[in-house]
């Protein structure tokens, strides 16, 4: 059975705000959007699954994080994006403000931090999810979304102040 | 290496994961432990910095072939499915359920501890602030109707099953673009977009903000709220219940400042609490 009008205009509703998620995850706004896009394909497949107590936003997070998860499994090369890289990425991300390096230097940072830290910070202080939504999202104990978060927001803050994080396995190509 | 606990503990209480007899123990601890508040004040200055970054990817034209994506294999006639007909089920009780809103209060709320507000006000709050960010870019069609069509109101109210008036907001510097109908939780809900009078600056596009009306849930809070998103702005209300005056909740989205939408938000009270029978502005 074919998914209902209303259902695809819930759908639209959410690509904004799931591309701004994909782009924070992968960088190359290309590869973001084949990841949205995967995540509608895959929303439309299953939408008799979807709840509609539920907000359509963080179950579709959840499939992209899926998403996000099943192709770095089957192709190591597509996601990550190297340290030396990052910055052509950073470039490639429209400026804005005066305080232009400082923001250069924060996309720089989190493209360093590992997948699994990088996740719930995101979804944590870009889309204002609650701790509890996050571990949904991420299928990962609310504790683990804690210990995560905190990590991941030292990691941040010392490689912003030149430092060399204790937990930048990151900047290895794959964790 | 491990993060200390007490880094966890500050993270939950920055992120507003944490009750109240907790939270006020850490705000107390932060007063005697200024190195450590300085930290915490960095970390919140990052979450802005990454917000302030990636919010403009909200503001790209969606790519078509996303959009083709949601469409493709669309029911090709609005004959209703079965998968509508459980849409209209939900619709119906929710009918019969009625609305019931009290008087409007005027007084503004905001979350005490909203560094890191975590869940944004109601769903239907988040609806309003999304169907904001995806028509106001929009250049060739960023409405259904034009404000020029007169059965704009009509087409409105007879889809939402209430009185839908369209509000003359050219004292505020704003006129009516038109309208389109969107989906909520239980059943239609409407956009009408407004765009300032005058000559944009040469290269940009006129500055829009947006109305979203729908029905309230019963027992929907009535109090006058605000919430800011990056640099959106987002005033969201409920409309009393009346004899001839429907409760209707109410939400104003827009790049203005608080006071600009404040006053944006006040005109359309103003007009709205004004006798039904008065004649619609476009």
């Amino acid at each position: 059975m074919d998914a209902p009008t209303a259902f695809r205009q819930q759908l639209l509703g959410a690509i904004p705000r799931l591309r701004r998620y994909a782009r924070s995850l992968v960088f190359d706004p290309s590869a973001a959007d084949d990841l949205v896009q995967t995540t509608l394909e895959r929303a439309l497949a299953h939408w008799h699954q979807f709840d509609q107590q539920r907000d359509i936003l963080v179950w579709t997070l959840s499939i992209a994080h899926n998403a996000f998860m099943d192709e770095r499994r089957r192709d190591k090369r597509m996601t990550l994006v190297e340290p030396t890289e990052a910055r052509d990425v950073v470039d490639a991300l429209p400026a804005i403000g005066n305080d232009i390096g400082l923001r250069l230097d924060l996309v720089a940072a989190l493209s360093k931090l590992p997948i699994e830290q990088r996740q719930p910070l995101l979804l944590v202080t870009l889309e204002q999810l609650s701790y509890a939504e996050c571990a949904e999202v991420l299928r990962i104990p609310v504790g683990t979304v804690m210990s995560r978060i905190s990590r991941a927001r030292s990691a941040l803050r010392d490689l912003l102040d030149g430092r060399a994080p204790s937990n930048a396995r990151g900047l290895r190509r794959v964790v | 290496m491990n993060a200390p606990p007490i880094d966890t503990l500050l993270n939950a209480w920055l992120d507003d994961e944490l009750d109240a007899e907790k939270r006020i123990e850490v705000e107390a601890w932060l007063r005697d432990h200024p190195e450590e508040a300085a930290r915490v004040r960095l970390w919140a200055a990052d979450a802005e910095g990454l917000r302030a970054r990636l919010d403009s990817v909200l503001a790209e034209p969606v790519p078509q072939r996303l959009t083709q994506v949601v469409w493709s294999q669309a029911p090709a006639t609005a004959a209703p499915n079965t998968g509508w007909m459980r849409w209209a089920a939900a619709f119906a009780v929710f009918v019969v359920g009625g609305a019931v809103g009290a008087a409007i209060a005027w007084r503004v709320e905001r979350p005490a501890a909203q560094m890191a507000s975590s869940s944004g006000g109601p769903s239907w709050v988040q609806r309003a602030a999304v169907a904001h960010s995806v028509y106001v870019p929009e250049v060739r069609h960023p409405v259904e109707v034009k404000a020029q069509e007169e059965h704009l109101a009509r087409w409105l109210t007879k889809r939402l099953e209430m009185p839908v008036k369209l509000f003359d907001l050219r004292s505020q510097g704003f006129e009516l673009v038109g309208g389109r109908l969107l989906p909520d939780a239980k059943g239609p809900s409407a956009q009408l977009m407004y765009q300032s009078i005058g000559e944009a600056p040469a290269g940009q596009q006129p500055l829009r903000v947006t109305i979203y009306l729908r029905k309230p849930e019963v027992g929907t809070p009535a109090a006058f709220r605000y919430e800011q998103q990056g640099r959106t702005g987002l005033f969201y209300w409920v409309e009393g219940d009346s004899p001839g005056h429907p409760a209707c909740g109410y939400a104003i989205v827009g790049d203005l400042p608080r006071e600009r939408l404040l006053a944006l938000a006040e005109a359309i009270e103003r007009q709205d609490s004004a006798s039904p029978s008065a004649t619609p502005a476009s």
